[in-house]
């Protein structure tokens, strides 16, 4: 589904992503781990669009997506979250999911000025469809809230509904337990294997290795910006690179 | 609702009074300028060159009215689209430029305007200006009803029914998705691009439509006043416009109140004309400081306060 081949980034004469041969398959949820620093978001952000490759191509069902805008990319299938929670802070939550329900909507300018019927029918389907995505990550008590004073699991919760709502084929969610209590991880983890239920293939950055141990078909390694091992997670829990790079903390640590 | 009764009223009132009528077709065309200003900022940007695109729709149409014989309405209309194809050029990469860049560039662009209009003297007759623009002419609607807003009292009901027509646009787009879309481009950019929004199409699309209005208010000046000068368009006639917002308010209804009230003030204190840039400063300096939010702000702050006082005044009885 989502391949990258020799996918390089340079930020001066800093290197930040290295020749990353990166592979996922449709229906998977893949783990990309590595200490802090490594590139993780950097390869988001490379794949989203945010920035653009210095080398290298990211094939997403056959197409290559270097240098397409990330508007362009989303409109594609491949939604991301941001690792602090970024919403719209003066908005309701439920407002929130509507623009996030964008690519859904889809009307004109013209149909909005004259509030057509088309038009009420359209911001009608808008709104269920902001709804059932709210319903799923058990937000929609709080749909009149301002996602500013929301509690920080909560925004993360609203980051990843705002991610589905966009209808993506491939989610990648950047470090969506971080900072969450082991009852809120619990329910998050639920709520990832959900999203994969729907059909819906995940690239995750994270942490908390417990969590990502329990939830990923594979696991990609990079330091450095690049991969040093790829393989289910007990490959992963095994490999003398990977305890290097983690100085032998994530062992026992977490 | 009452608003709209109110605005019928007022010329029937003011009627016998020309000095009254020509004020209150200034607040409209000073309403339509902010109400167009306060559509573009909800995307988080300011533009201080709003006042080259109304100079734009102005010598459009004057020039087609009074040069190639346009029926004014058209023309009028043609002023408008003008000002639209210009801010849907340099929309795309104006959007590129955000906040104090943004400020910069539209700052030059409406001065670089006037400055064409000054020097394009077989057009626009230069410093001089254009003379003789013509008031709408009458028309009639299938025979039957006359319609003709040559005067100073029937043109004010021609530029409240173009008022509303853009209010009432403009407040459908603000409720619609698309209002939606602006406010979350004016909160978070990379969050909208994210979710699939073409951040810089939205940007040109609500710049385009605002110049658009803005171009229909500088028509209506031209054929109000019949006389046209460059140094009405400067880049002072766009920080009014900019000030009209900030003094008004956030809300749908503050740039509203704020071209009214600014409208007003220097004509209340008769002589001070020349004093206008102090006013404004001032009057601007307390809204700040007082009324961070704004003149549209008000209403829900005197609420509590009138509660209270009702309560003791029950009280006390």
């Amino acid at each position: 589904m989502l391949e990258t081949k020799a996918l390089t980034k340079n930020f001066g004469g800093l290197c930040a992503v290295n020749k990353l041969n990166l592979s996922i398959q449709a229906g998977e949820i893949v783990g990309l781990i590595g200490p802090n620093g490594a590139g993780k978001t950097t390869v988001f952000n490379l794949i989203t669009g945010f920035y653009r490759a210095s080398s290298g191509e990211i094939l997403f069902n056959g197409k290559n997506l270097v240098g397409q805008k990330p508007h362009r990319i989303a409109e594609s299938g491949i939604v991301r979250t941001f690792q602090i929670a970024k919403l719209f802070p003066n908005f309701t939550v439920l407002q929130n999911l509507r623009a996030a329900s964008h690519l859904f909507i889809r009307v004109n300018l013209w149909e909005a000025i004259f509030r057509t019927s088309s038009y009420r029918r359209k911001e009608a389907n808008g709104l269920d469809h902001a709804m059932k995505a709210l319903r799923f990550l058990g937000l929609d008590s709080l749909k009149d809230e301002f996602a500013r004073i929301l509690p920080h699991g909560h925004q993360k919760l609203l980051g990843i509904a705002m991610a589905l709502a966009a209808s993506p084929e491939l989610l990648l969610l950047d470090e969506p337990l971080e900072g969450m209590n082991p009852k809120e991880v619990d329910r998050a983890l639920d709520i990832i294997a959900g999203i994969r239920a729907q059909g819906v293939t995940i690239l995750l950055i994270e942490h908390n290795m417990r969590a990502v141990m329990r939830i990923c078909d594979r696991i990609v390694v990079i330091n450095f910006g690049q991969e040093i091992a790829k393989g289910s997670p007990e490959e992963i829990r095994q490999n003398k690179d990977v305890i290097k790079a983690y100085l032998g903390t994530s062992e026992n640590g977490n | 609702m009452a608003i709209v009764c109110l605005g019928c009223v007022v010329p029937i009132v003011m009627k016998g009074n020309e000095y009254y009528l020509h004020i209150y077709i200034i607040c409209v065309i000073n309403i339509i300028l902010a109400s167009s200003l306060r559509a573009i900022a909800t995307t988080g940007q300011v533009s201080i060159g709003q006042a080259g695109f109304m100079a734009i729709g102005a010598y459009t149409s004057a020039i087609l009215a009074t040069k190639f014989n346009f029926p004014t309405y058209s023309a009028l209309l043609m002023g408008g689209l003008a000002a639209m194809v210009l801010a849907a050029l340099i929309g795309y990469p104006l959007a590129r430029v955000r906040t104090v860049y943004f400020v910069m560039v539209t700052m030059f662009l409406g001065e670089i305007i006037r400055l064409v209009l000054f020097e394009w003297r077989t057009m626009t007759g230069g410093s001089t200006g254009m003379m003789g623009i013509p008031r709408p002419e009458a028309f009639s609607i299938l025979g039957i009803l006359q319609i003709d807003f040559s005067n100073r009292f029937q043109f004010c009901y021609l530029a409240l029914a173009v008022l509303l027509l853009i209010l009432l646009a403009l407040y459908n787009i603000e409720r619609s998705h698309f209002g939606t879309v602006f406010a979350a481009i004016g909160q978070e950019e990379s969050v909208s691009s994210s979710v699939g929004i073409n951040v810089a199409r939205y940007k040109v699309i609500i710049f385009s439509l605002a110049s658009f209005f803005t171009g229909l208010a500088g028509g209506l000046y031209g054929h109000y006043m019949t006389v046209l000068n460059p140094d009405s368009f400067g880049t002072f006639a766009s920080l009014y416009i900019v000030i009209y917002v900030i003094v008004g308010g956030r809300k749908f209804t503050g740039p509203i109140s704020g071209a009214i009230i600014l409208t007003l003030i220097p004509e209340i204190f008769g002589g001070l004309k020349e004093y206008q840039p102090f006013i404004f400063v001032i009057v601007l300096f307390l809204v700040v400081f007082l009324l961070p939010g704004g003149l549209s702000e008000l209403p829900d702050r005197m609420k509590p306060q009138i509660r209270k006082i009702l309560k003791r005044g029950f009280r006390i009885a």
